[in-house]
Order: C-alpha cells, then sequence, then structure tokens
C-alpha cells in the first residue's frame, strides 16, 4: 500500500501485559505507602522503604517504561522491534524479580532469594538493552534521541548489576567501600542514567510530536546528553574512590544544567506548536517536571543538613511526583491508542469508530490529576513534618489516584469492538 | 487539495473528498482534507484511484490506522475500484496546508 515504511507496532503481548502489571504495581506501591507511613520518617535504609523504592522505580515506573518502549522506541527509530519475544520474556524475569525483591526487602531476608530477584532484573535490563540496541542499529545512524535510549538503557544495566551486588554484599559481605555509599551511587545511576536521560530522550521525541511544535534548537539536547553523563559519571567516580562529599554539588549542578537545556528544547517546542490546547495528559508533565526541579533543590538540604527526611523527601520528589506524574499522564497518550489500534485500526473509514479517548474516562483523569498534586502536597508535608498520621493521610490520597488510574487502565485494556448496526 | 472545476473528474474528486471527510485522526481529532493530508487524488484511465498523501509526522504510529481509513473511504464510496496509497513527506506536512476549518478545530 504505502510506499513508506509508516507504523512500526509491535505485537500487543510484548507491550500490555507490561502496563496491566505496571497499574498493579502502582496500587501495590500506594497501599505499602498507606500500611507503612513510619517507614518514610525514619532513616531511609530500612526494609519496608527499600521495599516502597524498589516497587516505584522497578514495578511501576520501569515496568511502564518497558511496555512504553516496545510500543515506542520502533516509533523513534523507524524500524520493528527487534524481538518482540525477547520483549514479551522480559516481563516474565522483571515480574518475578520485582516480586522476590519486593519481599526480600519487606521481609529483610537477605540470602538467594533477594539475590535471585536481582539477578532476574539484570537479565530483564540485559534483554532490554539488546532490545534498543537491534532497533536503534545506532551502529548504522546515529541521532541524539537514539543515543539518549541506547545510554539511558546502558545505564539501567549498570544500575542493576550495582543493585545485584548490593544484594549479594547484604548476605555475602565482600564489600570494602560503605554499603550505603554504594548504594547512593547504585541510586543516582538509575535516576539520572536510566530514568532522566530515557524520559529526556523519548519526551524529545514525543513531547513535540503531540503539540504539533517542532523545535530546531536540537543542540540543547545534546548539550542535556553531555552535561548528564558528564555530572553522573563525575559523581560516580568521585564518589566511589574519595566517598561523597560537598563535591556533589557540582556534580548535581551540571546534571542540572543538562536537565536545563532539555526543559528548554521542550519549551522551544511548546513555543512553536501549532494545537494550542493542552490536554490534563500533558499537565501531568508540567507538573512531574516541577517535581524534578524540587528534587534538584533538595539534594544541599539532604548533603548539609543532614536530617533525615530530606533524602526521602528528595526521593519522593523524584519517584512519587516526577517519574509517577509523567508515567500517570503518558500512559493516556499511548495506551489508548496502542489498544485503539487492535481494534479499529482496519475498520477506520468503514465505519464510524469511537475516538482513543473514548476508550477511558476523561473526566477520571482531571480528577487523577488533582489527587496527584495533591498527595505530592501532602506527602511533602508529612515527611518534612515526620508527621506519621499525615504520611497515612497521603498513602491514602496516593490510593486514591491508583484506583482511578487502574480503573482507566483496566476499562482500555477491556475494550471490546465497538461496531454500530 | 484543490479540486479545478474544469477537471474531467471534477464529479468523482468532489465526492471521494467528501468521503474523505469521514477519516479523523485519532489523535488530533481533525479529517484528513481539513488536516491537508491529502496532496492528490488521480481517477486513473485503468479504473484505479491514487491517492498520494502525507502525515503529520514521519513518524505517526497511528500512519497505518489513517492510511487504512482513506483506502477504506475510497473503497466504500467507489465499489470495485482499487485504491492506491502513495505515501510522501516531500513536501512535508507544514502548518499552512490546514484549511480554515482545521486550524478552527484545532484551537489555532
Amino acid at each position: 500500500m504505502a510506499d513508506l515504511n509508516i507504523a512500526k507496532n509491535p505485537p500487543n503481548f510484548a507491550v500490555l501485559p507490561f502496563y496491566a502489571t505496571g497499574a498493579l504495581a502502582f496500587f501495590v506501591l500506594c497501599l505499602l505507602i498507606f500500611l507503612s507511613p513510619d517507614s518514610l520518617v525514619v532513616h531511609y535504609f530500612n526494609p519496608h522503604l527499600l521495599a516502597i523504592v524498589h516497587t516505584a522505580a522497578l514495578g511501576w515506573g520501569t515496568m511502564i517504561i518497558f511496555g512504553a518502549a516496545h510500543q515506542m522506541v520502533p516509533v523513534i527509530c523507524e524500524q520493528d522491534l527487534f524481538s518482540p519475544k525477547m520483549a514479551a520474556f522480559s516481563w516474565y524475569t522483571l515480574t518475578a524479580g520485582i516480586l522476590l525483591l519486593a519481599w526480600s526487602f519487606w521481609n529483610m531476608r537477605t540470602g538467594w532469594v533477594m539475590i535471585s530477584g536481582g539477578s532476574l532484573i539484570v537479565l530483564s535490563a540485559a534483554m532490554y538493552v539488546i532490545n534498543v540496541l537491534g532497533t536503534s542499529r545506532i551502529y548504522k545512524r546515529c541521532d541524539i534521541e537514539k543515543l539518549f535510549l541506547v545510554t539511558s538503557g546502558t545505564w539501567f544495566l549498570f544500575t542493576t548489576i550495582a543493585g545485584l551486588l548490593l544484594a549479594t554484599n547484604l548476605a555475602f559481605p565482600f564489600f570494602e567501600k560503605n554499603h550505603l555509599d554504594i548504594l547512593k551511587l547504585h541510586a543516582h545511576a538509575g535516576l539520572v542514567g536510566w530514568f532522566l536521560q530515557l524520559i529526556t530522550g523519548v519526551s524529545s521525541k514525543l513531547v513535540p510530536m503531540f503539540l504539533l511544535g517542532k523545535s530546531s534548537k536540537e543542540r540543547f539536547l545534546k548539550y542535556a546528553y553531555l552535561l548528564q553523563n558528564l555530572g553522573l559519571l563525575l559523581f560516580l567516580f568521585d564518589g566511589y574512590f574519595f566517598g561523597i562529599t560537598s563535591r556533589i554539588i557540582i556534580y548535581t549542578a551540571i546534571v542540572f544544567i543538562g536537565a536545563l537545556f532539555w526543559l528548554l528544547y521542550l519549551y522551544d517546542a511548546y513555543e512553536q506548536r501549532i494545537r494550542k490546547k493542552i490536554e490534563i495528559q500533558m499537565k501531568h508533565t508540567f507538573v512531574s517536571v516541577i517535581c524534578l526541579i524540587f528534587g534538584f533543590v533538595a539534594i544541599p538540604f539532604v548533603y548539609f543538613l543532614g536530617g533525615r527526611q530530606w533524602a526521602v523527601l528528595y526521593g519522593m520528589f523524584l519517584l512519587m511526583g516526577w517519574v509517577t506524574g509523567i508515567v500517570l499522564g503518558k500512559t493516556f497518550k499511548t495506551l489508548p491508542f496502542i489498544v485503539w489500534n487492535a481494534h479499529y485500526k482496519n475498520l477506520s473509514g468503514k465505519i464510524k469508530v469511537p475516538m482513543p479517548k473514548q476508550l477511558y474516562n476523561e473526566g477520571l483523569i482531571k480528577w487523577q490529576f488533582m489527587f496527584y498534586i495533591l498527595a505530592v502536597f501532602i506527602s511533602s508535608a508529612g515527611i518534612i513534618a515526620q508527621n506519621v498520621p499525615l504520611v497515612r493521610i497521603a498513602g491514602g490520597t496516593w490510593l486514591l489516584v491508583a484506583v482511578m488510574y487502574i480503573y482507566n487502565v483496566i476499562k482500555i485494556l477491556m475494550h471490546k469492538t465497538i461496531i454500530p448496526q | 487539495m484543490i479540486i479545478s472545476a474544469a477537471d474531467q473528474h471534477f464529479d468523482q474528486k468532489t465526492k471521494a473528498q467528501a468521503a474523505l471527510y469521514q477519516v479523523i485522526d485519532p489523535e488530533l481529532f481533525v479529517n484528513v482534507i481539513d488536516l491537508g493530508l491529502i496532496y492528490e487524488i488521480e481517477f486513473k484511465e485503468n479504473g484505479a484511484i491514487d491517492v498520494l498523501m502525507t502525515l503529520s509526522t514521519p513518524h505517526c504510529p497511528m500512519g497505518d490506522a489513517i492510511t487504512n481509513g482513506v483506502k477504506n473511504a475510497l473503497e466504500a464510496e467507489f465499489p470495485g475500484k482499487n485504491v492506491n496509497i502513495n505515501l510522501t513527506f516531500n513536501p512535508p506536512w507544514n502548518f499552512a496546508m490546514l484549511t480554515p476549518s482545521g486550524k478552527e478545530q484545532l484551537g489555532v
């Protein structure tokens, strides 16, 4: 039919299970916060908070990212997904790995169960990197978005290997360095290497596409890439060999400027946009970016004030404010279209078909957005004030967000083709 | 797409255009005519219909759905005719290709 290769949709089995599991993990995550609010007002290295953080980073953020990436990487790279079977298999290893890891942390059972969970996560990361490398064919033609995709995947693999070593060290100590210092390196390889760079790369392609706005300032993305990686590498090198010192403020500033270049690129696309109306899904992205900036602002507090609440607040801004905000919005810019394509792609033009936004309850997204902001606000207040009842209220608010989100995700996934009589 | 009154296929092209008003871009909720995605419709001697069209972006994940929609709508309007979709990004789609109605629908 068409003489140019356009849509490169992978089979649904490589995509949809990740969305379903991610939504469930988000509910579990919010339930864990609700059930264990005291874990957010003590030192961050405690069993329940470790389980909560790994459920958030892997079960929620990474799970949805894997599903979305299997769909969007072929679009960005204009190539078929390298291996849909490998993508589908990585769902089994990622899900099993997270279950083992979260259970082990929650009950603080160090040993082979925790190590097996970590190994399965490493295996999932390796399969993801192979799929991204094979799909991007970056060795043939390189552009900045592909570079972000491949580099973030590589950082994810690095993060999971470091995590596996940490899990092993808990059961069979072998580190000569301080376990908590290595933990900080592991966490930031994940936050800056994996989440920040993946979100930078993907959003640089998708946000202009969604807004119908094009930025000509692609050099900003190159600066963003260089600075984000430079800051992270310096942090890891210095932190590993010389320990965590006040020099982290310099590395934070370098990464922050890198993030600012990305945001300037998005702002330019926003200014150039044709589509003036900003959808509620895009508003989620805007609030999530504010949370990211708050996260950067929290770092000097963590280092100089030293109170245990600042480290938890920092993590909350990044995982619940930033990553969660993006995922809550972007789910409804991707999932309805994936499911719609499966049901109506071949019927479009033949009969009157519903639009993708009719596959879910749009009104509920507005409530989800308001409760998400409220949950971030109450969580911040509760953590800063070290007030357990307030953190529990925040947990309850997060649960409401999760219920609204999961309702819409299930509604989309369970959609049956509507053919008018 | 502008149809000349002197065009020997004027009636057929007008019918085709009317059919394509029903094909909606699922992401933008605007039909393909008002979006300016259809560059040319040609009625061939052999009975085939050739459509030269574009997408708002070369990476459009809904590309298949939109081109399928165009093919389906024309096959329904002209039963028995073979519809060929030729996709081009030369010239690439831009803001100026929107019709006044398309601009209004996008809130421009």
